[in-house]
């Protein structure tokens, strides 16, 4: 057994505590602390794409493979991704799709800053790098999410860039600030 | 638990493999559910008679192991009325009372008049029964969830990691007042490949933590929607208590 005896601790420990491990073990609670973004985030940025985006669409794992390995690309990561001079479209769009979707769900395995990061992200990748618009939200809301995203204050530099270049690309709207909707 | 019955009990030490079978005996479901809330019903019988209080034991003993309670004890208990904890007080007042009243104690210490004045049980008692059935519960539930983690013939990978991160990352910070394992270094420690791999398998601790505490209640509460009320009535009562704190 391990070296913490949490069954004999159930019985010494006060209510509160109790309460807590019945909260803290609800599906629902939180997972991860807003101080391990920023950790989170890179990880994200330097996970393989097919660990999540295979899973995500596993139809599509095949077709991705090939996508990321075209060309020499060797496109293993969401970093690589973003930061590639000419990344796949189909690549972007289902990165967004996969952002998108943990962004919508409830019980998102992705923090939803983290998805919301990703989905902003892959639109301003193909913004920026392809000139290509893969999102339909209106110019006022893209703006505003482009530039929400950009200050999260876990952001690496690099994809803060990326995000604000985009965010040029964009006519600006009449009145700034707020989160993306 | 300071009230755990003597080594040379009669009962069977708890055997985890048992544990979920449905067609179980009404003798020997009966000798573990007393075994397992052992420490509980010894409070209730002290509150209840406290002048029995050396007795205690000895009464839970032959609790246990009344032949006739046993004969169609657990049916005789109806699931849609009231909670399975209260059969089990008002079963366990009447064998006391029964065994009392055809003095099979030779000298009882106090007479039966006098036990019948006894201030009923007051609140204070309840909640301290209530709340050593919710530890007792807990208790069995991480009992078995890491017995059930640690099982090196299951076969979902990286099932000793599931128990690892939620002692880590829930139970240290509850119990120890621990800062959690930071993010970093769940990464390292159990060779996490993205953010969704380290979600899922905290997610899964969960999963299994609230599986277990299903099984343990669906022991004495059966039916799945008692079982729920029950959760749902043992949460209810502890965040109670935990904003008195």
């Amino acid at each position: 057994m391990s070296e913490f005896d949490s069954a004999g601790a159930v019985f010494t420990r006060q209510p509160k505590s109790l309460a807590a491990l019945m909260e803290g073990s609800a599906e629902q609670a939180r997972l991860w602390r807003p101080e391990e973004l920023g950790a989170i985030f890179r990880h994200q940025m330097s996970a393989p794409i097919l660990v999540d985006l295979g899973g995500y669409d596993t139809a599509a794992a095949t077709r991705l493979k090939k996508l990321s390995e075209a060309q020499s690309l060797l496109l293993k990561s969401f970093s690589d991704l973003f930061h590639h001079p000419a990344p796949p479209l189909e690549l972007l769009e289902l990165t967004k799709n996969f952002a998108k979707a943990n962004m919508d769900h409830p019980a998102s395995s992705l923090p939803n800053e983290v998805a919301t990061t990703l989905y902003y992200a892959s639109i301003a990748a193909a913004l920026v790098r392809l000139d290509t618009r893969i999102s339909r939200l209106k110019d006022a809301d893209l703006h505003r999410g482009l530039l929400w995203t950009s200050e999260q204050p876990w952001l690496n530099e690099p994809t803060k860039q990326l995000l604000l270049q985009a965010a040029a690309k964009i006519p600006p709207p009449a009145g700034q600030g707020g989160p993306p909707s | 638990m300071s009230s755990e019955p003597a080594a040379s009990s009669i009962f069977p030490r708890t055997d985890w493999a048992e544990l979920g079978k449905a067609a179980e005996p009404d003798e020997a479901r009966l000798d573990r559910l007393i075994r397992t809330y052992w420490a509980p019903l010894r409070i209730f019988l002290v509150a209840t008679f406290p002048s029995l209080k050396d007795q205690a034991d000895l009464l839970l003993q032959d609790f246990a192991e009344d032949k006739i309670l046993k004969k169609g004890w657990l049916q005789r208990a109806d699931h849609t009325r009231g909670k399975f904890r209260d059969f089990l007080k008002t079963s366990l007042r009447n064998f006391v009372l029964d065994r009392l009243s055809r003095v099979e104690f030779k000298r009882p210490p106090v007479s039966l008049d006098e036990l019948a004045q006894e201030p009923p049980a007051a609140q204070a008692p309840s909640e301290e029964f209530d709340l050593t059935w919710v530890r007792t519960v807990l208790a069995q539930t991480l009992q078995q969830m890491e017995a059930d983690c640690k099982n090196p013939a299951a076969d979902q990978p990286r099932r000793g990691y599931i128990w690892e991160i939620f002692r880590i990352r829930l139970l240290e910070p509850v119990f120890n007042d621990a800062v959690p394992a930071p993010y970093e270094e769940l990464i390292e420690r159990f060779s996490l490949r993205s953010p969704t791999d380290a979600s899922n398998l905290l997610l899964s601790a969960k999963r299994i933590f609230k599986a277990h505490l299903r099984r343990v209640i669906q022991q004495y509460a059966e039916q799945d929607a008692a079982t729920a009320a029950e959760i749902q009535a043992l949460e209810e009562f502890i965040a109670r208590l935990a904003k008195r704190d």
